[in-house]
């Protein structure tokens, strides 16, 4: 469906549930592409005119839009749909999961057995307050939690929901936002061979095998805190064919020695993090290059306006994306300098790619935010 | 490990969008059967294609299908009992305001 690659650790739908998991994609395509775009013509023909009769000017930020925004019928509308859309798109995908999580443990296990890239899980790993608080992007269970041994099951769930969640626009193995970095490495640093990479908050390691794959002769790390979505990164990786080691690590501060990699990727994670963690994070990427290393963190667009910035936000207040909101005005650059790096090293990006309405959600402008950090 | 399974609902706060949040759960409700509605449409869909490959009932036979007089009888049983069904609920408020004497006015409910 929607040119996803259907690789042997997802579960196979049966016929209704493949019917399920099509109507929740139609329905998100149907709200970006018809119904998103209404909230801005709202907003343009009716809620700002109203606002600047009563104040004499237009609202000054997103807070002031979202004061008379969450009043409008039309808005509210869409809003309830899309919260919906969201919970409904992890149900149609846990049923066929649960079904066949034995089968699909099981075929981790034998995976395990037979991998190239080594799995490194550490049960005394304290996971961060931000993963805890909240099931990040309302999956029920969130991404680290174990629920049964050897548990896949967040994992499995999370390579075909974010597929249906953005209709098939990140990619055919989700690998969209992996390519989009990898364009801006080969556009602005043609020649760039890295030998040691690492990817952290990798999840499933949907991006992080672009870049094993552009990369042959490099050796790959993937980190993230959620056990079962590594163990299933791990046995998808192998079962695609290829070699990443995957260990379960907080990138706040990890156990790889000073100067090991030439370069250290996130990709739109971020924004999960939280005000403390996240130059810490920073400073921990820069801790690990070697010099003339690279880092590169791919965001997700904020907006341009005040009304662009508050339907990006939908996802801080209706999508468990808690720490998003902080991150709309946030100077990355600052955070940077904040962990350790030197003003001179560090650059922001703007990046354009190539996609469809119906895939975006919450905005008809859609730009990358890329923080590019050199340690010299 | 015991055996435990995820949670039904994502843990962390539910915003609410209308003033009722009773609005909210009919919003819920009416997307879970549109979607139910979407899956059994698609089953027929399978049903017809096979019945017309493996059986040879063309679905251009199904499409201009005419119930007989006693089929017809009891599809609009059917219709009926289902109609019963579905309005319970305002015939129950209708039932409780005439009894409270807001709607004094209103004619007697044939059903109550």
């Amino acid at each position: 469906m929607n040119g996803f690659n259907h690789h042997a650790m997802l579960p196979d739908p049966t016929h209704d549930e493949q019917s399920r998991q099509d109507f929740v994609g139609a329905l998100r395509g149907h709200l970006s592409s018809r119904l998103m775009p209404g909230a801005y013509k709202v907003y343009a023909s009716k809620v700002e005119p109203a606002f600047k009769a009563k104040h004499g000017r237009a609202p000054a930020d997103q807070e002031e839009v979202r004061k008379v925004m969450t009043q409008d019928p039309f808005y509210q509308f869409w809003s309830a749909m899309q919260r919906r859309s969201q919970e409904m798109l992890w149900e149609s995908v846990i049923d066929p999961t649960e079904r066949q999580l034995p089968d699909l443990i099981g075929k981790a296990r034998k995976i395990g057995r037979k991998a190239r890239g080594k799995l490194r899980l550490d049960p005394k790993l304290e996971i961060p307050r931000y993963h805890r608080a909240a099931d990040i992007h309302l999956q029920p269970g969130g991404y680290h939690t174990d629920f049964t041994a050897d548990d896949i099951a967040a994992g499995a769930v999370y390579d075909k929901g974010i597929n249906l969640y953005m209709g098939g626009g990140l990619g055919p193995e989700n690998d969209l936002t992996g390519n989009t970095l990898l364009a801006y490495v080969r556009e602005k640093h043609p020649g760039f061979e890295p030998k040691r990479i690492l990817d952290i908050g990798c999840a499933i390691g949907n991006s992080t095998l672009v870049w094993a794959r552009a990369f042959p002769k490099a050796e790959v790390h993937g980190i993230d805190v959620g056990a079962p979505v590594l163990r299933y990164a791990h046995a998808r990786a192998e079962t695609l064919g290829v070699k990443v080691d995957f260990s379960q690590q907080n990138a706040e501060h990890t156990d790889f020695a000073d100067g090991s990699f030439d370069l250290v990727l996130s990709h739109i994670t971020l924004h999960e993090t939280s005000r403390s963690a996240l130059p810490r994070i920073l400073g921990e990427c820069r801790r690990l290059l070697r010099k003339g290393g690279m880092t590169l963190h791919l965001e997700i667009p904020r907006g341009r306006t005040a009304m662009e910035k508050f339907m990006h936000n939908w996802e801080a207040y209706n999508n468990n994306e808690t720490f998003s909101r902080f991150m709309t005005d946030i100077d990355l650059i600052a955070e940077a300098v904040r962990g350790g790096f030197a003003k001179s090293e560090v650059k922001t990006a703007d990046f354009v790619p190539q996609l469809d309405v119906a895939q975006m959600n919450y905005t008809e402008y859609f730009a990358w935010k890329i923080l590019e950090g050199v340690r010299r | 490990m015991s055996e435990m399974r995820p949670p039904e609902f994502p843990k962390g706060h539910r915003p609410q969008v209308f003033d009722d949040p009773a609005i909210d759960q009919l919003h819920d409700a009416w997307l879970a059967l549109a979607t139910e509605l979407a899956v059994a449409f698609e089953r027929i869909d399978t049903l017809e294609r096979l019945l017309e490959t493996k059986l040879g009932v063309a679905r251009e036979e199904i499409a201009t299908y005419v119930a007989p007089a006693a089929v017809a009888a009891e599809r609009a049983q059917r219709r009926a009992d289902l109609a019963q069904r579905l309005l319970r609920p305002f015939r129950e408020f209708r039932a409780a305001a005439i009894a409270r004497g807001k709607h004094a006015e209103a004619p007697p409910d044939p059903e109550t």
